[in-house]
């Protein structure tokens, strides 16, 4: 039905609708062509370069300028930037807050991480089920992933409070006892994991079962018969054959996870806590602690554009893993 | 196809919507031409609303509208914009602790002095005013609100439960002689009452009250850092360290969901109480009617807190944001706030003006506050602020903070102060 | 479907909706908790146990949150910043992804690849130049700034390249170009009719993050007059914390125009994510 409308739409009498060197004579002939040869080369050009002049302005010299910004003491408080080298990676890597953050991020990112894409897959599965209301499912499960981080963050701290919160006020009815979730590193790092657990699950659900719904179903029918049951198709049909799909959903939840910073820093109740991630810095994540030198006090921002660059070779590191990992599985395959 | 599209349209016309009806409720107050509207940067609600309304009222031509900021963001931000050049309000509030790191860079700021504050500088304590001084003197940053003399907010209902005094006179003079006196109250507390009452809502709080009442505090005056070697300090972080390990803190950081919730539940029977904190007792308890009170605090007078008005030198305009100032810290309209909220006057002309001595609140139980806390502001020794000095003692506030919470032995913690201390500067 | 249907109905359809049911259970309370505490007034602040029922102070919560912070100027900010973004990288991105996908010309799996590389790349790496640069144009604290750095994405033109590549038949556009039709009109009669879904789905993607974007307006806004309706809500959070009601009624406000929207087109979303994720 589409092919038709091209043809329709083109107003005919238009003067660039004449085929080149079909109707026109000689001197037209020559021009259309030049018209059209560039048409042909020039315009994909022309398509990309919107994309690409803003990219690179606000997308690929901010990559280098950050760079060059690293090796400087730089503060937005003194007009004088001094080129010092390496000396803020120097610093940066012997900073016990540096490695803290990076283990209290890659903490949460595999706590909120794992159980998530876990939930994700089950309920994937339980999708492919013929049930009634499918839609009605598909957009409960999508529904968290609506609210904003902040919404999520501000939601979460009451769920979370310590002294009149309602998951203390549960644990407590059923005898197991208050927790001070923002006090300790585990019980923050999990209040923080179930916020990103929350808003992504379901939308990593209907991912799963996109792909689940391209699994040959003569698979299962021969595992049925073998009576294989409902776990074992899950872990011996369905997940090895969806493994690029979860090693993608893996990428985009570890890029996505390495820079948490609204969840940890709405989640500290109020004053310093709120940029040092806690009173221990229990809970600052890289980002928070970009966010601390770099908007907070000093305003350093040589040593935030070290700390960005830092995170970058953490995540190219995590992504060439991932990618090693999906080349294995393609080629074993 | 046309059927979603239909819906599409609905959908996005639905959502324009509702948003300009929203947009509709939020600016119901379109100025006319050649208005001028002079913004307010605060952190907390100084109790400013009905002086809006009446120098609006008497200055045709003025608006005025208020933004308030979390305590540490407002003075952050107010950082990043002096040096982006924008976003700062007209006038914007900085505390005490913070007035040294801007009164380091006059130049962002209008010198109040060219505007005429020269000739006011009688109207407030003399510290006050110095306070808001650039180093050579030549530059006036700020005028003065309110200060922050102290005192000790208490429930008597609590008190009487744990067989504690009631009557103001006798509870100030069960710990007036020191502070060691009123961790040993808290002992007596603690021993009469059940598990989830607490001495005091946070330790923080407790600290940085020892730390203003002494004549030197964490910064000499030629901007040493002596966190590490002023007796003062140490002696202050062992009490506060023997009153959380006796389990009196009810480890409230202020300004959180928990601390404003814990005033109406009553979970802690003291408060240090500059007199700027009895708003806050009375916002977030409004039930509590009766049952708080005021005694003397321990270990003598001290500032805690005030704030002073400054000028952003990126404000448009200076002459009308003066203008309004000026008239806002004159001691008529900070009586008024007193009375209003309980910021405490900067203004000595008031301090025998029987309006504010004469003062008492029926919230508090009657309690004289006007005379209690112009003892209070009378007696402060004015100590010398450093340029990081909010920074300083946020720090060190976590440090007990991680003791309170259990992560950090105190040994721990003070070792983690010092290096976080230093690494400040 | 109907096969895969067949095999499981051995299994226990009824726990498989309770499971089911329980996970939407979860997935709502939350949105559901903050319409409670935000129609109540703040003492249910403390109140143990928590309220779990709606109050009666929705509306005069919404009036003081209107009263006490510019929302309103927010949300306005916030429809102006997110459609001047989807707009522009439905636009270039379909303009993008069409070059990439069917015309040919040098360098351009080079080009593809880099677009792909750089979706890798946080966005926190660029946040410190960008500041430096707003600062320069002397465009702190305005909405250009958070507008113009957004007006294009990496994902957006791989999205659509990915999507043109399969759903836009050569041969069409051979046709086309037999009939004479220059590229700007192929582009607007043949590719833009059969780029509709997409669009419309990265368009909604698009819309929903912008709309929820925290960290960059956070850093580079300043005045209340320009904040979107995220970092509103979070100075209205830290600012205001003394009335939670007010703070969770915010939230609520920022949440419902998309919860309208997703209603609305929640559907078209969800096959965009799944043609997305079969793709990817």
């Amino acid at each position: 039905m589409t092919t038709t409308r091209p043809a329709a739409t083109v107003p005919p009498g238009a003067p660039s609708t004449g085929t080149p060197g079909r109707h026109r004579g000689p001197q037209g002939t020559s021009w259309q062509q030049r018209r059209y040869r560039w048409d042909v080369k020039g315009t994909p050009y022309l398509y990309i370069a919107p994309f690409f002049i803003l990219f690179a302005v606000f997308g690929l010299f901010p990559l280098g300028y950050t760079a060059w910004v690293s090796l400087h003491d730089w503060s937005l408080l003194s007009d004088e930037q001094t080129f010092v080298g390496l000396a803020n990676y120097r610093e940066l890597l012997t900073d016990a807050y540096f490695w803290n953050a990076l283990r209290n991020t890659i903490s949460i990112l595999i706590l909120g991480t794992v159980p998530q894409l876990f939930f994700a897959l089950i309920i994937a599965h339980l999708l492919t089920m013929r049930l009634r209301g499918q839609t009605f499912f598909r957009l409960g499960m999508l529904l968290p992933n609506v609210a904003s981080v902040v919404a999520v963050a501000v939601i979460f701290s009451q769920l979370f409070g310590r002294d009149f919160g309602l998951i203390n006020w549960v644990l407590e009815s059923i005898g197991v006892g208050r927790i001070d979730w923002q006090a300790g590193t585990a019980s923050s790092h999990i209040a923080i994991a179930v916020m990103i657990a929350w808003k992504w699950t379901g939308y990593n659900a209907l991912i799963y079962l996109a792909a689940m719904q391209a699994v040959p179903r003569d698979l299962y029918e021969s595992a049925t018969l073998d009576g294989a049951s409902w776990w074992r198709q899950l872990t011996s049909i369905t997940i090895p054959m969806i493994r690029p799909t979860i090693i993608f959903t893996v990428i985009i939840s570890t890029i996505y996870g390495l820079q948490i910073f609204a969840e940890p820093q709405l989640f500290a109740g109020g004053g310093q806590d709120t940029i040092t991630g806690g009173s221990s810095r229990q809970f600052q994540t890289l980002t928070l602690y970009l966010y601390e030198h770099g908007f907070n006090r000093g305003f350093q921002f040589g040593y935030a554009s070290a700390t960005a660059w830092v995170m970058f070779g953490i995540i190219v590191v995590v992504a060439a893993a991932n990618y090693l990992l999906v080349r294995r599985i393609r080629s074993s395959a | 196809m046309p059927a979603t599209w239909t819906r599409r349209l609905v959908a996005a016309g639905l959502a324009a919507g509702l948003l300009a009806a929203a947009a509709g409720c939020g600016s119901g107050d379109d100025a006319a031409d050649g208005d001028i509207t002079l913004t307010v940067g605060l952190f907390g609600d100084f109790g400013f609303g009905p002086l809006y309304e009446e120098y609006e009222r008497d200055n045709p031509g003025i608006q005025i509208e208020e933004r308030i900021a979390e305590f540490a963001d407002h003075h952050t931000n107010l950082t990043q914009r002096l040096a982006t050049g924008s976003g700062a309000a007209d006038i914007e509030a900085v505390e005490v602790g913070f007035i040294s790191q801007f009164t380091a860079v006059p130049n962002r700021f209008h010198n109040l002095l060219d505007h005429g504050a020269g000739d006011l500088e009688g109207r407030w304590l003399d510290w006050k005013w110095q306070q808001a001084l650039s180093q050579d003197g030549a530059e006036l940053i700020g005028l003065g609100t309110d200060v922050g003399g102290m005192a000790m907010c208490y429930r008597t209902d609590l008190f009487e439960e744990a067989g504690l005094p009631t009557d103001r006179d006798e509870v100030s003079a069960l710990w007036i002689d020191s502070w060691g006196d009123y961790v040993e109250t808290g002992k007596d507390y603690l021993a009469a009452t059940d598990d989830d009452s607490y001495f005091f809502e946070s330790a923080g709080n407790m600290f940085r009250a020892m730390i203003e009442q002494a004549p030197v505090g964490v910064y000499d005056t030629d901007n040493t850092l002596l966190v590490e070697d002023n007796p003062v300090v140490s002696d202050a972080w062992e009490t506060t360290v023997e009153a959380i390990e006796a389990g009196m803190s009810n480890r409230l950081t202020a300004w959180t969901p928990e601390w404003t919730a814990a005033f109406g539940q009553g979970t802690f029977a003291t408060i240090i109480c500059p007199a700027w904190m009895t708003a806050y007792i009375e916002g977030n308890a409004p039930d509590a009617a009766g049952l708080w009170d005021v005694a003397a605090v321990p270990g003598g007078a001290g500032n805690m807190g005030g704030a002073h008005l400054t000028l952003p030198a990126q404000g448009d305009h200076p002459e009308e944001a003066y203008a309004f100032i000026e008239w806002l810290t004159e001691p008529e309209q900070q009586l008024r706030v007193f009375q209003e909220t309980g910021n405490f006057p900067s203004t000595p002309e008031l301090y025998d003006d029987p309006a504010l001595t004469e003062f008492s609140k029926e919230y508090f139980n009657d309690a004289p506050i006007g005379e209690i806390f112009t003892d209070a502001a009378q007696q402060v020794q004015p100590q010398y602020q450093g340029p990081l000095q909010g920074d300083v003692l946020a720090t060190i506030g976590q440090g007990l903070g991680r003791i309170e919470d259990g992560s950090q032995s105190p040994a721990e913690a003070w070792a983690q102060v010092l290096s976080d201390v230093e690494s400040l500067a | 479907m109907s096969t895969v249907a067949t095999i499981r109905r051995y299994r226990p359809p009824r726990l498989a909706y309770l499971t089911l049911l329980a996970v939407l259970f979860f997935s709502g309370f939350p949105l559901y908790f903050s319409l409670v505490v935000a129609s109540q007034d703040n003492s249910a602040l403390g109140r143990m146990p928590p309220p779990l029922l709606p109050g009666a102070n929705l509306v005069d919560n919404v009036r003081r949150v209107f009263e006490t912070v510019p929302f309103g100027a927010a949300l306005v900010n916030s429809l102006i910043v997110s459609a001047t973004i989807t707009a522009s990288v439905v636009l270039f991105s379909t303009l993008a992804g069409f070059a990439f996908a069917k015309l040919k010309f040098r360098a351009s799996n080079t080009l593809l690849l880099l677009v792909v590389a750089t979706m890798m790349v946080p966005a926190q790496l660029g946040i410190v130049p960008l500041y430096l640069m707003m600062i320069r144009f002397g465009w702190t604290d305005s909405l250009q700034a958070v507008i113009v750095p957004a007006l294009v994405n990496a994902f957006g033109v791989f999205f659509m390249t990915q999507y043109l590549r399969e759903a836009l038949p050569t041969e069409l556009l051979e046709a086309g170009r037999i009939d004479g039709a220059a590229s700007h009109r192929l582009f607007w009669h043949v590719v833009l009719p059969v780029a509709r879904p997409a669009a419309a789905v990265l368009g909604m993607l698009t819309f929903l993050t912008a709309w929820n974007d925290y960290f960059w307006p956070l850093v580079v806004l300043s005045s209340p007059d320009n904040y979107t309706v995220q970092v509103a809500l979070s100075n209205l959070r830290s600012g205001y914390v003394t009335d939670f009601s007010l703070v969770l009624t915010g939230t609520l406000l920022a949440t419902v125009p998309l919860l309208v929207v997703f209603g609305l087109l929640g559907r078209h979303i969800i096959g965009g994510i799944m043609q997305g994720a079969v793709k990817g």
